[in-house]
């Protein structure tokens, strides 16, 4: 029974949060565990869970996407353009907004898929050539949005704020359809081997170019959702998103090589991250130390991972 | 160095024993050829001499010295130097660097001395004849003839003692070939002992002092080049008792498959015929261009003209998924590269060829995969504790299985299977060839590419062979032997 548990990394980050949060809750009993710290816990990884989610998706297939931060500058500071500056509707600024991240995810996945250029190096330049767009379209950053749309990040239901709810129904709909149909099935088999995976008929190209598609779309969904929230669009939104939501989804039991992961492992792995530096602001201790224990957690989970030998393979 | 001799090296794989108490000695000053079918055990051999391999019993003598070789850079400290069979040169790297890589010339603070590397590269290239190869040519622009050549000279300018060459003509033209030949006999005369691999019979004949015959891992005695002919050679290769299958044929007159005039990359103008609930056979070398011939007709290489008529009716596949659908399945070679997913458990591979047949309600199901491995697995009798096992804890024969199993469940008109028992343990060899003896039974047509000639004589109601690219002959049953497909398919 334990060994199962430590062989599925959902279960044991699960084991872990669990572990952490006790021993929190016994460190500081009056400021941890209380309602508002953990609302403001969720909230604060909501928007870095929405990328993880499709960040899985793409490592599952053996890729990762660099340019998500990026596109959600963009796709925040788009809408928020169009917006301010021509008075679309909201619906109308936020349907543009998406379709641009849907764009370039779209070319990223073409020119790794059918092109043949390393998916690095590809969505490393997305990453400046987006980042660029995001200053050119909001300059310093776009304030004073209209009411309606600093309503969708801002309201709350339950006493809980809107982004929780969002991430939420993310997780669900993605571990669904990932655990649930075919067609998401295909993920794991092009990242166990691209190879076997064309010869049993999966059109491999297509399904990466798909995996691109939706991690740039979840990540322009996500920066819409953020400066929302903000009441503002600026241009550093993101910065720096990326390395964090791949590591949130290696926490959660994704591999660089592919294969492996599950969508509930992205939200775990960024819960993880997040009550981690929760627990280090309530205890004082200055930020450069959270990096490095993040750091420090990333590498002994891996090394972790080499020490049990994994006999059966995870049920997926 | 007087001689290099294997005593009783034994060496296994998982599934296959590679060598069994294998004896050879090799002389300073003599060319001696190893030769045997494919998967004799002469690249085994080879990797144990070069240090690639450690052998599980018998010992390798050194002018009668027991020596261990544990890695590459210790077969180098014995003089012992191997040109392999797949090139391991630096595409991004110079002739030069590439030919002393890690052991360029430096001056004494360590840097690189350019000038003398190039000047001690030019010198070895113009003593091996290589007069038109520049030492600073990138070695992406050398063509394959010219990188093989500059691996000989990589693997000559450590003036090596015994120099090892596997399937070193594979790629020259003529003109090089005689070009190597004369390098390997000035080599001869300077006492050099010379382990060369080849398929080429011509080559053999042509080159060798001695000639040493490896047979499913066992030798089958060193004999001196008088002593042998052509048909004795072969005969002593391929014989074997190993006619227990028996006679049948399933093959009924209706046309499955008619490819005419089909052309691509590696092989031109093919064209058979696959008759309904048939076995036919592609025999040929490595390297005939038979895998080629069925990537091209499932649509995964590009064709360049020709036919493809599927009862029938001509069809164009633009890639596997077509070729499933239309009810041909390909069952690839190199199972753990192109077959499987070895990461990932029984049941997961079993269902990969058609994914939808674990749906339920519309929904992929966990348990209704379950069920169908299962099923799978009782049927081909696939030996694992649960299907949740990852596949790659199989053994080699179940990973077959369990590819096989994966293909039938796309329930194919026309099954292609390519080198099926390759490397696989008796046993589970005899269990394949029953599966796909019941399957031509229920009226399956079957294309099987083989290395294996036994294994081809014993199954098909028919063997095509290629010969380098082309079809060479088509051999029905009756009139098919061992000597005639080797014939064919050697040159």
């Amino acid at each position: 029974m334990l060994k199962k548990i430590l062989e599925d990394r959902v279960y044991s980050l699960l084991l872990l949060l669990v572990v952490v949060g006790i021993m929190a809750s016994i460190l500081f009993p009056n400021t941890y565990p209380t309602f508002d710290n953990f609302r403001q816990i969720l909230l604060n990884l909501s928007v870095d869970t929405i990328v993880a989610v499709g960040m899985m998706v793409l490592l599952i297939s053996g890729a990762f996407d660099l340019s998500v931060g990026s596109v959600v500058a963009f796709a925040g500071c788009l809408t928020a353009y169009l917006m301010h500056f021509y008075q679309l509707p909201v619906p109308i600024a936020i349907a543009a907004g998406i379709a641009s991240s849907m764009f370039i995810g779209w070319l990223n996945g073409f020119l790794i898929a059918y092109h043949g250029i390393n998916p690095m190096i590809q969505t490393l330049a997305m990453m400046g050539i987006v980042r660029g767009m995001a200053l050119m379209v909001s300059g310093a950053g776009i304030q004073n949005l209209p009411y309606w749309f600093n309503a969708i990040g801002q309201s709350k239901l339950l006493g809980i704020q809107m982004p929780v709810w969002y991430m939420l129904f993310t997780v669900l709909i993605f571990s669904f359809l990932v655990n649930k149909t075919v067609f998401f099935r295909r993920f794991y088999y092009i990242g166990g081997n691209e190879l076997a995976a064309d010869l049993s008929g999966i059109r491999v190209k297509r399904m990466k170019v798909i995996g691109f598609l939706l991690a740039s779309t979840l990540a322009g969904i996500a920066g819409i959702l953020l400066s929302s929230r903000l009441g503002a669009a600026l241009p550093t939104m993101g910065r720096g998103l990326e390395l964090r939501v791949i590591t949130a989804a290696i926490l959660g039991g994704a591999s660089l090589s592919g294969g492996y992961g599950k969508i509930p492992g992205a939200l775990l792995g960024a819960l993880f991250m997040g009550m981690i530096s929760n627990i280090m602001v309530l205890g004082r201790i200055s930020g450069y130390w959270q990096e490095i224990i993040l750091g420090v957690i990333l590498i002994a989970t891996l090394w972790l991972d080499k020490f049990l030998q994994k006999k059966y393979a995870p049920i997926t | 160095m007087e001689n290099l001799k294997c005593n009783n090296i034994s060496k296994s794989f998982p599934g296959v024993h590679a060598l069994r108490d294998v004896d050879l000695t090799i002389l300073p000053g003599e060319i001696h050829s190893i030769c045997g079918e494919n998967g004799a055990g002469k690249s085994t051999l080879m990797n144990i001499l070069a240090g690639n391999l450690q052998p599980d019993s018998g010992e390798v003598l050194i002018d009668g010295r027991a020596v261990k070789i544990e890695s590459p850079q210790m077969a180098f400290t014995f003089n012992i130097a191997i040109v392999y069979q797949h090139l391991s040169l630096v595409d991004s790297l110079s002739v030069a660097e590439n030919i002393f890589a890690n052991r360029q010339p430096a001056n004494r603070f360590g840097f690189i001395e350019h000038h003398k590397l190039h000047e001690d590269t030019r010198q070895l290239l113009d003593s091996l004849g290589l007069i038109a190869i520049r030492p600073d040519t990138m070695v992406f622009r050398l063509s394959p003839a010219e990188k093989q050549m500059i691996e000989i000279a990589k693997a000559l300018s450590r003036k090596p003692a015994v120099l090892i060459l596997d399937e070193p003509t594979a790629s020259l033209s003529h003109k090089e070939t005689q070009l190597l030949f004369t390098i390997l006999r000035t080599l001869k005369e300077s006492k050099v002992a010379i382990l060369y691999i080849s398929h080429r019979l011509d080559e053999i004949f042509a080159l060798s002092d001695r000639i040493s015959i490896l047979k499913d891992g066992r030798s089958q005695g060193t004999f001196m080049l008088e002593e042998l002919s052509r048909e004795k050679l072969i005969a002593t290769m391929v014989g074997r008792p190993l006619n227990v299958l028996k006679d049948f044929s399933h093959s009924r007159p209706d046309v499955l498959l008619e490819v005419s005039e089909l052309n691509g990359a590696k092989f031109k103008n093919i064209s058979f015929k696959l008759h309904q609930g048939e076995i036919v056979g592609l025999a040929g070398l490595i390297g005939a261009g038979r895998a080629e011939i069925a990537r091209a007709l499932i649509g995964v290489d590009e064709r360049k003209s020709g036919t493809i008529m599927l009862n029938g009716v001509s069809v164009y596949f633009d890639h596997p998924r077509d070729s499933i659908e239309r009810g041909i399945s390909y069952v690839p070679e190199e199972r753990e590269r192109l077959g499987l997913f070895p990461e990932m458990s029984v049941r997961d591979n079993i269902v990969s060829g058609d994914l939808g047949i674990a749906e339920e309600r519309g929904f992929y199901s966990v348990p209704k995969a379950t069920r169908v491995a299962e099923k799978s697995k009782n049927i081909l009798r696939i030996a694992t504790p649960t299907v949740d096992q990852k596949v790659m804890n199989l053994s080699g024969g179940n990973q077959q299985k369990v590819v096989l199993a994966k293909w039938l469940l796309t329930n194919p008109k026309i099954l292609i299977v390519d080198e099926p028992t390759h490397g696989i343990d008796i046993g589970a060899k005899f269990e394949i060839y029953e599966i796909l003896r019941s399957l031509a039974a229920e009226g399956k047509s079957i294309l099987i590419i083989s290395s294996d000639l036994p294994e081809l004589l014993g199954l098909c109601d028919r063997i095509i062979v290629i010969r380098e690219g082309e079809v060479a002959g088509d051999l029905p049953r009756a009139v098919a032997t061992e000597e005639k497909v080797m014939s064919l398919a050697a040159h």
